[in-house]
């Protein structure tokens, strides 16, 4: 229409670009309507799975490694609520009055146990140069469903604020996934590794009839979180480095315990590969959950828009690789170096004394400002 | 180790709750992150515990009386309210309320009384001559009599019934007001507002500093201590990420005042985070008035806390303690979370004002003779934490008109903060005398002066509420910018004061990192 026409040429013209900017609009529209119901079906595929984990439930997975082995006792073994009643570390009953079922507070040496546990298990993972956060408790929604959980599905386990999008975190791998969102990281940064403490907060819902006694499982809890971000032919050795580090950690407080490669079936969507570790609870007599580590890829950075530029081979200066190399996605993977709760349930039900004294093993000590020996309390 | 509310005294001499070896040490550089500066706004004060937004309470249950087209909701609790005492002072109870600047209505409490004990005497006679009636139809009588009898029975019982329910709304709608009326008050406590709060103590003096003073976000980005940005975009403003140093700060305040207070006798403890919100309520609290300083959990009658205060109140709610247990002191850690609605504009820059936090909190629970002790007992360890550490501080006695309604009487105590260049509120102890116990239904049997065994003083002496006070040990926002902005040097690093250092695994000073 920019050149020199008849009017009827010209008329023609007018009518058929009308004609094509009306297809177009409605085309647009639904161009974005399938995009966007694109997006929802494809974001529920879940992440691809490593070659090694075994295919299968729960049953299927596998054992990697078993250390140490349950303790004999010479006297009938008290669980850990029992334990906590008689040294007075414990109050559920007052905590149903005033929060409901699963609350708790803790007393007197538990206080100071928890405390340990998580000033050693920082200290430890520090040295090993993770760097020392803690985080908000309360995040947006949208965070949440970008780390690949749904806060408001049906049997959600995040408890939402009311009136706001804002929900509480169960983990701290959430917040610590979000720090680094919607940007491009500079690849001689990479690795980053956290060592997060928070307290984490989770509905339970859907748990009624499992194991929810004491500790177990409760609504509450503290928590060191460990969280990489890495280039993407790095994860499989930083899921070994997590692993390493929590079984150094489990050792040195003198647990028996066994780490397991989680099966097909149980993996969690985000997770190209899961080691559970879980830990010989006598009181309870089986294994529990103490920790997970898992390798999400690049699952949760496509979803949370994290990216790096990989460097050129040739360094030229400061502009090093900078506008040639198309950005890739980074992994990210996040590994429990302490769930406050369930090792005090190991730490209690396995250094029980007869009388009902319970040993503090030794790397604690110092943490316990010297104490090394829970005793009952005279009534 | 016999103590049935703490450690054994041996323990707790030489407790030092967290010894971080000295090789807990920070040897990885970290990236930093940009902090935004935003703009300086004026101080206002508010105080720490958010008991002056509850001075205009008013329905602290969540029933509706006065109109009959909305439904009548039942209150879910009730508050052991002294209506006698109230009708008998009520000089002294008029002029408090006008102390405080509360909204409480006297008047309506005293009419409301007044016909309810009214209404109550007619229905006692209402049920006496029932009874007269009923004593009647067991005698013999003509059916013509025993007739009207019937009837006259019948009537009763109907007009009983109408007048029981009236009791029953009056009831709801008097405790309702009376429940609005503020604590009454300390007679020494200075009358007015804000600025009629008088100086009890005045410690140390401001630092002069030889260099250009920084503020905490300054000094947290040389020492990439912060991360306000990110939190920003996760959770919203006025959130944060603590990092490096600043985690072992924490760590070190929260581990060295919990074994400073337990030394003491305190009993340590953490707590729930989400709880019912009738027990928020019970506190003196409104979780649900507008301006709300709570969250609430969606789908539920659940809310978070704001102070451990409110959890701890709660342990021995609906309780008869044993006067031998008493006084029952405690000091809990949790987190604290705050909407700070209707805080915008005022100072929120940085860690001075926030959404979630950490801290240490002292309770007691005593008999009420022992409650103005106990008060000056909580001020005094306050005061002795805050001297160890080195900060320059001066403590208030709050004026009538900012206490909040449960303080019968409030000391606040005030840190010099050279980067703000103004006193920040650092803590606050409160005697809350009877009026959360009344509440939470915390009542104790006074002993009988005789001992005759175990139930000695059991039976004859009618239960006392106890009193409650409350005092914070350790807000480690608060601490985290006086620390930081009285212990700067001029090359931006930051000495950590003597009782720390052994918390913080050995380190003396945050460096700044090189980049």
């Amino acid at each position: 229409m920019k050149g020199k026409l008849e009017r009827s040429e010209r008329q023609r013209l007018i009518e058929e670009g009308k004609n094509l900017k009306e297809g177009l609009a409605a085309l647009e529209e639904d161009l974005v309507e399938l995009t966007d119901k694109l997006q929802q079906e494809a974001q529920s595929i879940p992440n691809m799975t490593h070659p090694d984990v075994p295919i299968g439930g729960e049953d299927c997975s596998v054992l990697r490694r078993m250390v140490g082995s349950p303790r004999e006792f010479s006297f009938p073994v008290k669980d850990h609520l029992q334990l906590g009643k008689g040294l007075d570390l414990f109050d559920f009953d007052a905590a149903a009055e005033v929060s409901g079922s699963k609350f708790y507070y803790l007393k007197n040496e538990a206080v100071m146990l928890e405390m340990a546990l998580i000033n050693w298990t920082l200290s430890e993972v520090t040295k090993r140069g993770y760097t020392p956060l803690t985080t908000p408790e309360i995040v947006r929604s949208s965070v949440i469903e970008k780390c690949g959980f749904q806060p408001r599905g049906a049997n959600t386990q995040v408890y939402s604020i009311e009136g706001s999008d804002q929900c509480l975190i169960g983990t701290a791998e959430i917040p610590v996934g979000g720090i680094h969102m919607d940007s491009i990281l500079a690849s001689s940064t990479l690795p980053l590794k956290y060592v997060a403490y928070s307290h984490c907060f989770r509905t339970e819902a859907g748990a009624a009839g499992t194991a929810t006694r004491g500790l177990y499982r409760v609504h509450q809890f503290s928590k060191v979180e460990m969280f990489i971000l890495c280039r993407p032919e790095d994860s499989d050795t930083y899921h070994e480095e997590l692993i390493g580090i929590e079984e150094d950690l489990f050792s040195s407080l003198g647990l028996h315990f066994r780490t397991l490669d989680m099966a097909s079936g149980d993996l969690g969507a985000p997770a190209y590969r899961k080691f559970d570790v879980e830990a010989w609870m006598p009181g309870l007599e089986r294994y529990g959950e103490i920790s997970s580590a898992s390798n999400c890829t690049d699952y949760q950075s496509r979803r949370l828009g994290i990216r790096f530029r990989p460097s050129s081979e040739i360094s030229t200066g400061p502009k090093k690789g900078k506008t040639n190399i198309p950005t890739q996605f980074v992994h990210t993977l996040n590994a429990t170096a302490c769930a406050v709760p369930r090792m005090v349930i190991c730490l209690l039900e396995n250094f029980q004394k007869e009388d009902g004294s319970v040993i503090i093993p030794e790397p604690l000590i110092p943490f316990m400002g010297g104490l090394d020996l829970i005793r009952p309390k005279s009534k | 180790m016999g103590l049935p509310c703490g450690f054994g005294a041996s323990t707790l001499q030489t407790l030092k709750l967290v010894a971080i070896p000295s090789s807990f040490s920070m040897l990885r550089p970290c990236i930093s992150k940009t902090l935004s500066l935003h703009s300086y706004h004026h101080f206002q004060r508010s105080s720490l515990p958010f008991l002056s937004r509850a001075l205009s309470a008013t329905a602290l249950q969540s029933t509706s009386i006065a109109n009959e087209d909305e439904k009548v909701v039942k209150p879910q609790w009730r508050a052991a309210i002294d209506f006698k005492w109230i009708r008998d002072n009520k000089d002294s109870v008029a002029a408090n309320i006008k102390n405080r600047n509360s909204n409480a209505d006297l008047e309506l409490v005293l009419e409301l009384y007044e016909r309810l004990s009214n209404l109550q005497k007619e229905v006692e006679r209402l049920r006496g001559e029932r009874n007269v009636v009923a004593n009647k139809m067991k005698g013999k009588l003509e059916r013509s009599e025993r007739q009207r009898l019937i009837e006259e029975g019948k009537n009763l019982k109907e007009g009983l019934a109408a007048l029981e329910e009236d009791l029953v709304e009056l009831t709801d709608k008097l405790q309702q007001e009376a429940q609005s009326i503020p604590n009454m008050t300390h007679p020494d406590v200075p009358i007015g507002g804000e600025d009629c709060s008088v100086l009890r103590r005045m410690v140390g003096s401001p630092r002069e500093f030889s260099f250009p003073v920084k503020d905490h976000l300054q000094l947290g980005k040389g020492l990439d201590l912060f991360d306000f940005d990110a939190a920003a975009e996760v959770s919203g403003s006025k959130f944060y990420y603590l990092k490096n140093e600043a985690v072992m700060l924490e760590m070190a305040l929260i581990n060295w005042t919990l074994s400073e207070v337990t030394k003491r006798g305190y009993t340590p403890l953490t707590t729930p985070e989400i709880v019912r919100s009738s027990v928020i309520e019970k506190c003196g609290f409104q979780p649900r008035g507008a301006n709300t300083q709570v969250y609430s959990i969606e789908g539920s009658d659940q809310c978070l806390i704001g102070t451990a205060e409110i959890p701890v109140g709660g342990i021995h709610m609906d309780s008869i303690l044993a006067s031998s247990t008493l006084p029952l002191k405690y000091v809990a850690y949790s987190h604290c979370f705050r909407t700070e609605a209707g805080a915008a504009g005022t100072a929120t820059r940085g860690l001075y004002r926030v959404h979630q936090f950490s801290k240490v909190e002292m309770f007691i629970l005593c008999r009420p003779e022992d409650s103005d002790t106990y008060h000056e007992e909580l001020i005094g360890i306050e005061e002795d934490l805050f001297s160890s550490l080195g900060l320059h501080f001066r403590t208030l006695d709050m004026a009538s008109g900012d206490l909040g309604a449960p303080a019968y009487r409030k000391f606040d105590v005030e840190a010099w903060m050279p980067g703000l260049e103004r006193y920040g509120e650092i803590s606050s102890a409160s005697n809350c005398t009877d009026y959360q116990s009344r509440r939470l239904g915390i009542r104790f049997r006074p002993s009988s002066e005789i001992s005759t065994g175990p139930k000695k003083g059991k039976t004859n002496i009618p239960t006392q509420f106890v009193h409650t006070l409350n005092a914070t040990a350790c807000a480690v926002p608060r601490m985290v910018i006086c620390l930081l902005e009285n212990f700067q040097k001029e090359d931006g690093s930051v000495i950590i004061p003597e009782p720390l250092i052994p918390f913080m695994g050995g380190l003396d000073l945050i460096r700044p990192k090189s980049k």
